[in-house]
């Protein structure tokens, strides 16, 4: 069960992240999975979907925290949450330079709906289309050929960032 | 879209994963809270971390081949190696794919839901051979560095 939970719980940090919350809400939502991995997991059928179901659901907790914080905070706050780098993380970048900088900045030029699925798409070995076509409200079909899209605008925006 | 874009938009993909796990890294705490949280619970159930993907007893074709009797069994890990096991009667024989680390470390068992195992290692390509006298229930685990994968488990 440790294993699991350590296989995990970094990927629902990301997936999670990707709906632009803040460190410390991030941590309550997978807290929060995990809970509900504890009170619901005999409900869960097909132990095959264990990290699909727990991936599901921190999502589901990540948007519903999203819905809540945007009723209680101004809506630039969550934007900038979303774009900027954290403050660790921005220095990180400063001392690692140009590349990771252009990198991140090309990532936070594209929009809302790309950036959170790409990001929750990077951390999925294999992505369950149908349960992200519901989260992200998205045809099944249309998530390859956007997903293909998107990372392309990141191309394009590190392009006209200069290089490449 | 072509090859050549489909292996670029991976390869871009795994440099914004590496940018995201570099820069936005999870709290240096939070994987041993989550450990703390879930053990307090006490959950008695094994999840399957060694998923099986494709099973030969499954498929029509295995009735038009008729000439096999071996039942072919396809897994993946969480942690990105695969798992191909072919079963036959009392031989279990398979191979161990994509795994990059030491071989030495690997160990294959095929458990049963009464009781017996049977557990042998892998060569330097990972192929592995055992006699078992495998009825009823059984699973796949594959040690490697001592951590375990496990299958579902599967009639045979």
């Amino acid at each position: 069960m440790d294993e699991l939970v350590a296989a995990m719980t970094p990927v629902l940090w990301h997936v999670v992240r990707a709906y632009g919350h803040d460190r410390e809400a991030a941590e309550d939502v997978v807290q929060a999975t995990w809970l509900g991995f504890v009170r619901l997991h005999q409900t869960i059928e097909d132990p095959q979907a264990v990290a699909s179901w727990l991936i599901t659901s921190a999502r589901r907790g990540a948007a519903a925290h999203a819905r809540t914080a945007r009723r209680a905070a101004p809506v630039q706050d969550e934007t900038l949450h979303a774009v900027l780098p954290d403050e660790e993380s921005a220095e990180a970048l400063a001392m690692r330079g140009d590349e990771a900088a252009r990198l991140w900045g090309a990532v936070a030029s594209v929009d809302e709906r790309c950036r959170k699925l790409l990001r929750v798409v990077a951390f999925l070995d294999r992505p369950d289309y149908h349960s992200l076509s519901r989260d992200l409200d998205m045809p099944v079909g249309s998530i390859g050929p956007t997903r293909a899209r998107c990372l392309a605008k990141v191309r394009d925006a590190l392009t006209k960032g200069g290089g490449r | 879209m072509t090859d050549k874009d489909a292996e670029q938009d991976v390869a871009l993909l795994e440099e914004l994963r590496d940018m995201w796990v570099t820069y936005d890294p999870p709290p240096p705490g939070l994987t041993a809270a989550m450990i703390a949280i879930v053990a307090a619970a006490d959950l008695d159930e094994e999840w399957e971390l060694l998923t099986l993907v494709s099973d030969s007893a499954h498929e029509p074709a295995a009735q038009v081949r008729g000439l096999s009797t071996a039942r072919v069994l396809y897994f993946n890990a969480a942690a990105g190696w695969s798992l191909e096991a072919e079963i036959d009667g009392d031989q279990v024989k398979g191979q161990l794919l994509d795994h990059s680390g030491d071989m030495g470390s690997v160990e294959i068992a095929l458990e049963t839901s009464e009781g017996p195992s049977w557990t042998t290692g892998v060569d330097e390509v990972g192929f592995f051979a055992l006699q078992a006298d495998a009825t009823g229930s059984v699973r796949f685990a594959v040690t490697i560095d001592g951590r375990v994968a496990r299958s579902r488990w599967l009639d045979v």
